[in-house]
């Protein structure tokens, strides 16, 4: 349970919060995920008085906010429609309005419409301390390994053309499967999936002429005796082909 | 810590402890129009209120987080016009909307929808519809299916916008029609006005439904009108309406230890350190309750179904059966206590599939000496019921058949999902009786059942009913009850109880998964000449409403078509049944009752049928399906374990049902153009139509009894005390309509309360479709008594003695408020109650009466349905469903649509998505309303309900059924529509992505 609630306004004294030993302190976002855990005694650190909701274009980069709402994300016209279409389908509205992109992908799984799109356009987190920065794509399976105490920003590339289409039961059900493709200006084509384990998985990244089929049943055989690996596989082909095309 | 908060419009300073959300503060404070679904992840939305000005769950928001923050809660939003002398504001626009509107169910989610439609108008003030939906989109409502919750919000802007609006009550809505099916008279066919949309919800601009009424309602003043909910200003403002809305000095908070093991013996229990933790005051395992068989389905007496439960068992039979009852004085310090209990198992083999429950050699579930039987019932086989019915020579039927057709169906076990959890609070009381309050669909079968569990007489319990938050079924079960009950014996003290989401999920009710093989002989013509069921349902780990449920499968499902000709004489009908233990949770009672199953298989099968001979399925259908004036086949065979009694059904709007159905769903146009089936610029999707006929029941006959009593107050206003169950139906409006109607007095003048076993006459409960009809009747029965005496004295006061008068008592009318002779002479009821209770031949005007139908007239429907299929990934979206109804004559043409809406929004998750599921071990996949999704209001098909009107002669008013039947038609309908979309044959629901694809496949292959 949670047995410490803390609100710095600055950066720097959330940091010192974050970097005590005892007791186990965490960030907290909209708390939509933390405010409800009972497992650990946990100190929370609660972002809301810092700056880091704004979502701004830096030349080719879209920098956003590790605060910034999932609600943002969709309201937001400066993110493409992929983009903003995964946010959506992320979490229901009420949600939205306080969850943030930060916990969204550290909170998510395999199923994350928004970590799929993400990792499709290559995004990059900021982390404090230290300025570091990492892939998203990579960190995300390997969650456990923070490079730092604190996301600040997630950066995206702009000259960039994604696509996204997701399979539910119903419109904006978790999906099953899903698939984001990138194309960048130079040919170059990055797809991760949605529907297995604890993250998306990136089934391409290169340009030319690309061996679809093999790629896929490579990146996803990991996960051949899950529950409906066939038909999912299937499915991702067909949707990066429709995608592609 | 000490937070400050601006929460409507009051700065308010709080200490709250880290751990705390913002719900459990708002509670505590008394803002109880913030309600808890249970749910782990927010995905419920029940708890919203707006945070500066945004909707948000304050179930997942800490209140810490809120600290400087300014809260809406809807205990800001309006309030009732007037408090006495205190007048006030009044309900605001959006209330004012939703309560005109008919968009007030069961009123839990209501609050919550009422703050996110104040936070879209505050900065939208012309939202589109899509606009609406996505703002209510955050809330799951499992009463409405969204649509009059969003035409309200659409009102209510156009109202702030100063805008005029029309009026709800329209002439237009109801056009003149008496069924005449006998002669083939068609009614006028709506105008077809679909030009093909591409997916959407086209804003209905008319909020009634679209009405063919006999020509007796147009007669009457409250019968057939659009009155709006008794309870909906309460409901509205939030108002502490509910069973956890109170607070009792000293409650202790209860939890229950549940298995981790499909089956098992518990070969030692250790209660030694929870009972030493600090708060604990009591844990109970079986060693210290009583040990009394008994049943938990909510039915009459005798319960038709075995005694095999126990409240606490040495073994258990599913992943979440009860271990353990601890009370503590917070949660916090019962969950701690939980882990501390220390409990040895015996590991037995589960049976975790149906078909395996009778297999010679099968792990037996029920080696209890106590069990009891009933009917055909053999725990020795693991089977919890047994149905062996024919009806005339199947098999001379079959043998006359020119061809057969035998396939095999599925149906899952699926959850009610109320978004009210099972919730009870149990006290003693001063006198010493056990006070039960509790959220139940049979508070008094509840305390018969209860009262030797707890080793009570019945009049040493009272259970009270308050408003309930959705039940459809699965509160018709004494579930949590005797766990709070149990504790307040053990503890003296008050004890409250509250299943979680993940407890709705893995230990309580649900529908009956069923296998399903249909056999069907027809001859060459279409006429059927046999139809034969077998069907294997799983009941879980105990057999409550084992018998009936799956009873009714066949009972009203293979009832539908008897044949043609002399088949139609004489029909040959089969339905045999097994009803198998299995390790899984139980199933139970879910609206539909054992009738949505049945009617997948037979509409699927009808569907393949006509297909194959070429015949128009419509025009296959009614060729053999049921008509007015036959006797129903079933009535002679079986009736729910009792004595079957022939009964004629006199009235069937099947055709008209079809007629209006097929206009308004555009059929004609296209049903017959494969050019319609293509959608342009996307080759990978496919548009079908399909279509489902369908019965359901009105009560049970001989066996349910309902009841009423009326009594005059002296300003001529009445109470109605009633014991039927309203659950968010409107039952308790309908029933004041019915009274005010006999009455001749306004909806307000009738005081309805219901219900609470220590004031209100004895009533079944709600369930089997039966409130309008048999409550409906006794009020109809109480109010004519009453009527009667207030007619006499209206003689003597208007005449004088009765001997001087110039007519008889018959002869007044009541209207109005008022007595009324033919010679337009009149008293008003206020002079009548007053003079009655205070200055001539005192007396109270009061009656009771009550009602037991010896009859139980089916509704019937047509359900369409309009699909679009991704052929290449399998993914299906309703765009369309359209059902036209016959229930007979409609008391309220509001909360009838209502019924009609939620139970198709329900039926369509039964569809495409809802579904439990097991892993090897038998615990549960599904456990929250993420991985069990229900439909939100932003992925709504567009809903059209259609009412045809027959007038029931065995009802006062010629009412039948509502409540069920919109359960029974959307998933074969679906079904046939995505056959019709790309021939894929999805024999087992819901019609998932991986089934249509596999499906698909399959023709391909072929």
């Amino acid at each position: 349970m949670i047995v410490e609630y803390h609100r710095p306004k600055t950066v720097e004294a959330a940091l010192q919060l974050l970097g005590r030993q005892k007791p186990k302190t965490v960030p907290l976002g909209g708390g939509t995920v933390l405010s409800r855990q009972a497992t650990e005694n946990l100190a929370v650190v609660d972002l809301q008085d810092l700056p880091l909701d704004k979502i701004e274009k830096q030349d080719a980069q879209l920098v956003i906010g590790a605060t910034t709402t999932l609600q943002a994300l969709v309201d937001s016209p400066l993110l493409a429609d992929a983009l903003r279409q995964a946010a959506a389908l992320e979490a229901n509205v009420n949600l939205r309005q306080v969850a943030t992109i930060a916990g969204a992908l550290v909170s998510g799984d395999g199923r994350s419409p928004l970590a799929t799109v993400l990792s499709a356009m290559e995004a990059f987190m900021l982390w404090q301390p230290g300025d570091v920065k990492n892939s998203l794509g990579e960190w995300l399976p390997n969650r456990s390994k923070v490079p730092g105490k604190l996301i600040i920003q997630v950066w995206l590339p702009t000259d960039v053309t994604v696509k996204a289409e997701f399979v539910g039961r119903t419109p904006v059900d978790v999906p099953l499967v899903g698939v984001a493709v990138c194309r960048w200006r130079s040919g170059r084509i990055r797809a991760a999936v949605c529907g297995f384990g604890a993250a998306p998985l990136l089934v391409l990244d290169g340009s030319g002429t690309i061996d679809i089929e093999s790629r896929v049943e490579n990146a996803c055989s990991h996960y051949y005796k899950t529950n409906l690996f066939t038909y999912k596989l299937k499915i991702i082909k067909t949707l990066i082909q429709r995608l592609l095309n | 810590m000490i937070i400050s908060v601006r929460i409507n419009g009051v700065t308010k300073e709080w200490e709250v402890s880290p751990a705390e959300t913002l719900l459990m503060r708002l509670r505590k404070e008394g803002y109880f129009g913030a309600k808890f679904g249970g749910c782990s992840q927010g995905e419920c939305g029940a708890c919203a209120v707006l945070l500066g000005g945004v909707a948000i769950n304050s179930c997942c928001m800490l209140a810490a987080q809120a600290d400087g923050h300014e809260i809406t809660t809807i205990e800001g939003i309006g309030e009732y016009p007037d408090h006495g002398w205190r007048k006030t504001e009044g309900l605001h626009v959006i209330q004012q909307a939703f309560v005109e509107t008919g968009a007030i169910q069961c009123g839990y989610c209501t609050p919550a929808m009422v703050l996110a439609a104040k936070s879209l108008l505050a900065h939208n003030s012309a939202p589109t519809e899509e606009e609406v939906r996505e703002a209510l989109s955050g809330i799951l409502c499992r009463c409405t299916g969204y649509l009059k919750p969003v035409q309200a919000i659409l009102r209510a802007a156009a109202i702030l916008r100063g805008e005029d609006v029309p009026p709800i009550h329209t002439e237009e809505a109801y056009l003149p029609f008496e069924p005449t099916p006998e002669a083939g008279i068609q009614p006028p066919a709506a105008p077809f006005e679909d030009t093909f949309p591409d997916r959407g919800v086209a804003t209905q601009a008319r909020v009634m439904p679209q009405m063919w009424v006999t020509s007796k309602t147009k007669t009457w003043k409250k019968v057939g009108q659009p009155e709006a909910k008794v309870d909906a200003v309460k409901l509205v403002q939030g108002k502490p309406a509910f069973t956890d809305d109170i607070e009792m000095r000293g409650t202790l908070i209860a939890q229950v230890l549940r298995s981790p093991h499909a089956h098992a013996l518990i070969k030692n229990i250790n209660v030694e350190k929870a009972l030493a933790l600090p708060g604990v005051a009591t844990v109970l395992t079986y060693k210290d309750v009583p040990r009394v068989v008994y049943s938990t389905a909510g039915q009459s007496d005798p319960i038709p179904g075995p005694l095999d439960t126990f409240s606490l068992d040495k073994k258990v039979r599913f992943v979440g059966d009860r271990v353990a009852f601890i009370a503590a004085e917070n949660e916090e310090i019962a969950k701690t206590a939980m882990e501390l209990i220390e409990v040895e198992y015996e590991v037995l083999p589960a049976v975790l599939d149906a078909a395996d429950a009778m297999a010679e050699g099968a792990q037996i579930l029920h080696d209890e000496p106590e069990y009891v039987n009933f009917a055909e019932s053999d725990p020795s086989k693991n089977l919890a019921a047994h149905i062996r019915i024919d009806i005339g020579d199947v098999e001379k039927g079959f043998a006359e058949a020119d061809k057969i057709y035998e396939f095999d169906y599925e149906v899952p076990k699926v959850q009610q999902a109320h978004i009210e959890p099972h919730v009870v609070i149990s006290y003693w009381d001063e006198d010493d009786r056990l006070v039960i309050r509790t959220s139940t669909q049979v508070p008094f079968h509840a305390r018969r059942q209860l009262a030797p569990v707890l080793g009570l007489p019945i009049k040493r319990i009272r259970v009270i009913k308050p408003r309930i938050g959705g039940g459809f079924g699965g509160k018709q079960e004494v579930l949590v009850e005797d766990v709070a009950a149990h504790l307040t014996i053990a503890t003296g003290k008050p004890v409250r109880y509250e299943y979680t989401r993940e407890e709705e999920f893995i230990a309580a009710r649900s529908r009956h998964p069923m296998r399903i093989r249909l056999k069907t002989g027809v001859k060459r013509d279409g006429t059927i000449t046999a139809n034969a069921m077998y069907c294997l349902s799983d009941t879980g780990a105990y057999g409550c409403h084992a018998l009936t449920v799956t009873g009714n499968t066949g009972h009203k499902a293979m009832a539908l078509y008897v044949g043609d000709g002399e088949y139609r004489k004489s029909p040959n009908i089969r339905f045999y049944a097994d009803v198998v233990y299995t390790n899984h949770p139980p199933a139970g009672a879910f609206r539909g009752y054992g009738v949505p199953q049945g009617f997948w298989s037979v509409e699927r099968q009808m569907e393949r049928i006509a297909r194959d001979l070429r015949m128009d399925p419509i025009q296959f259908r009614l060729k053999n399906a049921l008509r007015a004036g036959e006797l129903h086949p079933f009535s002679t065979a079986w009736s729910e374990g009792r004595e079957p009694r022939p009964e004629i059904i006199h009235t069937v709007g099947l055709e008209e049902c079809v007629h209006q159905g097929k206009a308004a769903i555009g059929w004609e146009q296209k049903y017959p153009d494969p050019q319609w089936r293509s959608v342009p610029g996307k080759p990978h999707l496919r548009r079908g139509i399909g279509v489902a006929l369908v019965m359901q029941g009105t009560a049970i006959p001989y066996l349910d009894l309902g009841g009423a009593s009326i009594k005059m107050n002296d300003d001529g206003s009445f109470n109605l005390l009633v014991g039927a169950t309203d659950l968010g139906t409107g039952s308790d409006t309908v029933l004041a309509q019915l009274a005010a109607e006999v009455l001749g007095v306004r909806l307000e003048d009738i005081l309805i309360y219901s219900s609470d076993t220590d004031f209100t006459p004895f009533d079944k409960g709600a369930y089997a479709s039966s409130t309008t009809y048999i409550s409906g009747t006794a009020v109809v029965r109480a109010a004519e008594k009453v009527a009667a005496r207030i007619r006499q004295r209206a003689i003597r006061m208007l005449y004088g003695d009765k001997e001087e008068a110039p007519y008889t008592a018959d002869e007044i009318i009541l209207e109005e408020g008022k007595a009324v002779a033919p010679d337009g002479k009149s008293v008003t009821l206020a002079e009548i109650g007053h003079n009655a209770l205070h200055h001539t031949n005192q007396e109270q005007i009061m009656a009771v009466d009550s009602y037991v139908s010896p009859v139980s007239p089916p509704p019937f429907a047509a359900q369409f349905a309009e699909v679009t299929v991704d052929i290449e990934t399998g993914k299906v979206v309703v765009d369309k469903l359209v059902m036209a109804v016959d229930s007979g004559v409609i008391v309220n043409p509001l909360t009838a649509s209502g019924q009609i809406e939620g139970g198709m929004t329900q039926a369509l998750g039964y569809a495409v998505c809802e579904e439990m599921r097991y892993d090897e071990k038998g615990s549960p996949i599904e456990r929250d309303l993420v991985d069990y999704h229900i439909f939100r209001a932003n992925e709504m098909p567009e809903l059209t309900t259609l009412f045809v009107e027959t007038f029931e002669p065995s009802h006062p008013f010629g009412v039948k059924a509502v409540a069920e039947i919109p359960m029974d038609g959307v998933a074969p309908a679906v079904g046939n529509a995505i056959l019709d979309a790309c021939g894929a044959q999805v024999d087992a629901n819901p019609a998932t992505p991986p089934r249509v694809w596999e499906a698909i496949q399959a023709v391909r292959q072929k």
